[in-house]
């Protein structure tokens, strides 16, 4: 009986390089079953970005270009619209953290939106900058503690976090908008459900299709795995909720 | 030969792009380059290429990071403060190895300065604006006709040595008017299949970066880029000489300053002095051989620029004490003119004692 399949995307002898009990594994691993399920591999190009999301293009086996931080929509808007000038078949799709999307890259990404870019974009929303260990972030809620905000997010003086799913639906560019999570195997599964569709809305011409995945990181959380799942489960999908927020073909 | 037509240099920097097969053009709107992108607007939607009217020109330049990662032939274009908008991306470009070509018409600065052409930015192209060690090809045009040729040339230099090459005007040359013909591109097209990313359709998946976290392989990196740089140094430096055959008074000028260096050269000569113009075309590399050997017969070399002594520096390293060196600058053109020209000069000549010498 088959138990286990590496997808086919995934690199041969890979091993992950993430922290133990990261969620970035299990995110790697779901587009690269979407991939292989929408058999896109041959015809696509990632971008990776800066930050814990940057080692994408040591797992995954399809062309790959790292953009500088923040930066990503916009290598993918360029990748894209040079693959259309040239009349070649291509899919496109960025990989970032939060901070790489909503904050540095926040031009860059809600430009991309706007403008519709027929791009698919995910984002690890784990609250904080990880591979720096664990700073302030757009998406650190209020009260958490991280390493520059020793005393906890206050709204008067560090501001507020970013919605980014709900923020990216009020675009007239976008497609698809939604945030999931991947704290037990029902979430994973419907996760892997809302990838595969941001990126068949791609595949159809539909514009810009957004993923923003609610992510574990125990090492800068100091939780460990299981902790860290209840506090997503229990805590952040109370202030960033679950759901799709903009769908074109469901309107 | 095509027939001759009145252009202006920042048009015909845009028409070149186009006769040579560039394909995608990011950019945002500063003067005094914006002709290039309102120009290629409506060419190239037109011809169903790629155009995007960026949000920014850090927008602008990771776009044509991309693009060029496709093996696309790709140009963006920007002026003095926002080109420092796009040191970030070159830094990459340099270390991802992707040959965009990037126009800077300059403006004066620093800062905002003002839309006065200006050459401030010698330094920031030459040098470097950019983290870390790289090296930009720099190409720099005198007049419309040449505005076309280089950007020829930067295409082709660009994809044979897989680096950003800056195509570094004035804003002068760039509102500038004068008649042009267009000849055919003669420079070979340059195959990129072994590297580009378009889908790793039958063959082994490819992946462009400039992170590395071994420090031994980015050691190795840079070692290879800088031997691909030695390469470009040996082979890809250009120049104009005009009258130094006998010249004991060298000239060293770039882009638009060059042509009213040519007239002090005029002016001096039918006074009896032996002065003659060096200019650079490429400013990286920069021509250092050849300047070297013309220092050796002269007494005094004078560089003009539009800044405060920028290729200076370019100029003193080559020339290494083998005779004197004196600078004249203004930092905003107003272009300076002949006689503000001549009667600087002729306060260096008689400080100098050369004249007395020489002629």
């Amino acid at each position: 009986m088959l138990v286990y399949r590496t997808p086919k995307t995934i690199k041969e002898n890979s091993t992950f390089t993430f922290c133990p009990g990261c969620d970035h594994g299990i995110a790697v691993k779901l587009v690269a079953n979407v991939l292989d399920e929408l058999n896109l591999r041959d015809e696509t190009i990632a971008v990776a970005s800066s930050g814990c999301s940057v080692f994408l293009y040591n797992f995954l086996d399809v062309d790959c270009i790292e953009a500088p931080h923040g930066r990503a929509c916009a290598v993918a808007t360029g990748i894209k619209r040079a693959m259309r000038a040239q009349k070649k078949e291509n899919f496109v799709f960025t990989y970032q953290g939060d901070g790489d999307f909503a904050s540095i890259g926040l031009g860059e990404s809600l430009h991309s939106a706007l403008r519709g870019e027929n791009i698919t974009a995910i984002c690890i929303n784990n609250t904080n900058y990880g591979m720096t260990g664990g700073q302030l972030g757009p998406t650190t809620v209020l009260g958490q503690v991280t390493t520059t905000s020793p005393l906890g997010r206050n709204k008067e003086y560090h501001g507020f976090p970013i919605k980014t799913a709900e923020h990216i639906a009020l675009s007239d560019g976008t497609s698809f908008s939604a945030r999931v999570a991947l704290y037990d195997i029902k979430n994973i599964m419907n996760a892997k459900k809302i990838i595969k569709k941001a990126f068949e809305y791609q595949k159809k011409g539909l514009g810009f299709a957004f993923v923003e995945i609610l992510s574990s990181c125990p090492t800068n959380w100091k939780l460990t795995p299981v902790e860290s799942h209840n506090k997503i489960k229990n805590e952040l999908t109370k202030i960033y909720p679950l759901g799709i927020f903009k769908d074109v073909l469901n309107e | 030969m095509s027939e001759k037509t009145l252009l202006k240099g920042n048009i015909a920097i845009a028409q070149a792009a186009l006769k040579c097969g560039c394909s995608c053009y990011f950019g945002y709107p500063i003067t005094p380059q914006t002709e290039i992108g309102e120009y290629l607007s409506l060419k190239m939607q037109e011809s169903g290429l790629g155009y995007v009217c960026a949000e920014s020109e850090i927008g602008a330049i990771n776009m044509a990071l991309g693009a060029s990662s496709t093996g696309a032939k790709v140009m963006a274009s920007s002026s003095s403060c926002a080109v420092s908008l796009m040191q970030e991306a070159l830094s990459y470009a340099c270390s991802d190895e992707l040959p965009i070509v990037l126009v800077n018409v300059m403006r004066a600065g620093p800062g905002q300065g003002y839309i006065y052409p200006s050459q401030g930015d010698y330094n920031q192209s030459v040098t470097g604006g950019g983290n870390g060690d790289y090296r930009i090809i720099v190409l720099s045009p005198s007049n419309v006709q040449e505005c076309i040729d280089l950007t020829y040339r930067a295409f082709y230099l660009a994809r044979k040595y897989r680096n950003p090459v800056i195509i570094l005007l004035d804003g002068l040359l760039g509102q500038m008017s004068e008649a042009v013909e267009f000849d055919d591109n003669k420079y070979d097209e340059i195959n990129c299949s072994n590297w580009t990313l378009e889908g790793a359709k039958n063959r082994p998946s490819r992946k462009i970066h400039s992170l590395e976290p071994s420090s031994n392989k980015l050691n190795n990196h840079i070692k290879k880029m800088f031997e691909k740089y030695s390469i470009i140094k040996e082979k890809e430096a250009d120049w104009e000489e005009y009258l130094t055959d006998d010249a004991n008074i060298i000239v060293t000028a770039f882009s638009t300053m060059s042509r009213q260096a040519k007239a002090l050269c005029n002016y001096y000569r039918r006074k009896g002095l032996k002065m003659g113009l060096f200019r650079p075309k490429t400013l990286w590399p920069f021509p250092q051989k050849r300047l070297a050997e013309l220092s050796k017969k002269a007494d005094l070399i004078i560089d003009i620029e539009m800044n405060m002594g920028q290729m200076l520096k370019d100029v003193e390293l080559s020339v290494l004490g083998n005779s004197k060196i004196e600078f004249i600058g203004k930092p905003v053109g107003d272009f300076m003119k002949i006689d503000e020209l001549v009667s600087r000069t002729d306060e260096i000549l008689r400080r100098t004692d050369v004249s007395l010498s020489h002629s």
